[in-house]
């Protein structure tokens, strides 16, 4: 049985190099995909998600689980990203150069596929900035409503709507496929 | 928990790829990890076992401090404040009126010390803290000095020094020499050694009810200290109300 991220995360802040290793490998596809959706261009989410990761690091002292693990660790990567879009930049990685997702053979296919995942992308690069976030904290991070709540800074009143619109847009964008 | 997925938006979000961050990033971050987890941070808890000594004695060293420093302050603060309304030693009190003040022992120093020091300026615990001193006077007024010497019996040195002050400044009228209380009120003020302390034995004769005596010495300490600016909280205190 695996150990649950607030013991590896109390053990790292008492000296254990090795839990945080563990924690990191755990999320650290999650968190990165988190803050590549949510900012411009991959250089930006690169240097954003070391400095979570160094806002972890510095605030082990301070930890205490009084939340998940995950609540908290997207706490600071809200924090982050708020910090970034108030400096600008509030769109959406490129996708265009990506390969479009299955095998299929059909180049016919293939650029429907590639189209149909453009317009997701458009739609989600085009929600609001709070919106995008509660869908990807929902979505990436495996938050609840009352903790995407308690990771923005919101109630969860606001965290639901947000959510619900969110997924009311992108799911339109989906059936136009 | 509520789940607001939507299975075809979560497998549209799923396909736009699975990103990771680069290798490299990954090392400098565990590195940075490793460093910082060497860096063990001071415990937030109490001492348990053997160091549960730590606290009691800490505690006790700072209380000692504290009261030791507050204790010295406090002697720094009020020594100057009263080391003019301090007793006079006992033999003093023992010699008649017109005997020579305590200062002027065999132990005195050869020249008395010129006055220096500016009526607001200077510091007072550094005069405080050499009471065996003898009355610092200001130049222009030892006319005033050595007629209160004169009245009483000093030592041959004293006044052999009186009569080479005498002869510098042959245009000088000696001036009587005061008797009785206001002489013993006067040697007091010549003993004072500082014009605040003067000042405060002034106040304090007030304060017993000794007017007359207190108006002479304000009289004398103003021959003494022509330029020295009472502060108005003290003039309130010397003057006659």
């Amino acid at each position: 049985m695996e150990a649950p991220d607030e013991q590896l995360m109390l053990a790292y802040r008492d000296g254990n190099a090795g839990a945080f290793e563990t924690l990191y490998l755990r999320h650290r596809e999650r968190v990165f995909r988190f803050v590549l959706r949510g900012v411009k261009s991959r250089a930006t989410a690169e240097e954003l998600f070391q400095e979570i990761w160094m806002r972890v690091i510095e605030a082990r002292e301070r930890y205490a689980p009084q939340a998940r693990f995950t609540t908290w660790l997207y706490t600071i990567a809200h924090h982050r990203m708020v910090d970034h879009w108030r400096r600008g930049g509030l769109s959406l990685v490129e996708l265009d150069e990506q390969d479009p997702p299955g095998d299929s053979p059909d180049p016919a296919r293939q650029l429907e596929a590639r189209e149909a995942l453009a317009r997701f992308a458009q739609a989600l690069e085009a929600l609001p900035v709070a919106q995008r976030e509660a869908f990807l904290l929902h979505e990436e991070a495996g938050l609840s409503i009352a903790e995407i709540a308690a990771a923005t800074g919101s109630n969860a009143e606001a965290a639901k709507s947000r959510l619900r619109y969110a997924v009311a847009k992108l799911k339109a964008a989906v059936e136009d496929d | 928990m509520t789940d607001e997925r939507d299975p075809r938006v979560s497998q549209r979000y799923r396909e736009l790829g699975r990103e990771e961050p680069p290798g490299e990033l990954d090392a400098g971050i565990l590195a940075a990890s490793r460093r910082a987890a060497k860096t063990r941070l001071a415990p937030l808890v109490p001492p348990t076992g053997r160091r549960h000594w730590y606290f009691p004695a800490a505690a006790a060293a700072i209380i000692t401090l504290a009261v030791a420093v507050t204790l010295h302050m406090e002697r720094q603060q009020l020594d100057p404040e009263f080391s003019g309304l301090r007793p006079e030693p006992p033999e003093a009190k023992k010699e008649p009126l017109a005997a020579a003040p305590p200062q002027e022992s065999p132990a005195k120093p050869s020249a008395p010390r010129e006055f220096a020091r500016q009526p607001d300026g200077g510091s007072l615990n550094s005069q405080a803290a050499k009471p065996a001193e003898p009355l610092a006077m200001p130049q222009h007024s030892s006319q005033a000095a050595d007629t209160i010497e004169q009245g009483s019996s000093a030592g041959a040195r004293r006044e052999s020094r009186a009569r080479a002050d005498q002869s510098s400044q042959p245009q000088a009228v000696p001036r009587e020499a005061p008797s009785g209380a206001p002489a013993r009120l006067l040697g007091r003020i010549a003993k004072a050694q500082s014009p605040e302390a003067a000042l405060e034995r002034i106040a304090e004769l007030r304060r017993q009810g000794k007017h007359d005596e207190a108006d002479k010495a304000l009289a004398e300490f103003r021959r003494r200290y022509p330029d020295y600016r009472i502060a108005a909280q003290m003039l309130k205190k010397v003057e006659r109300p």
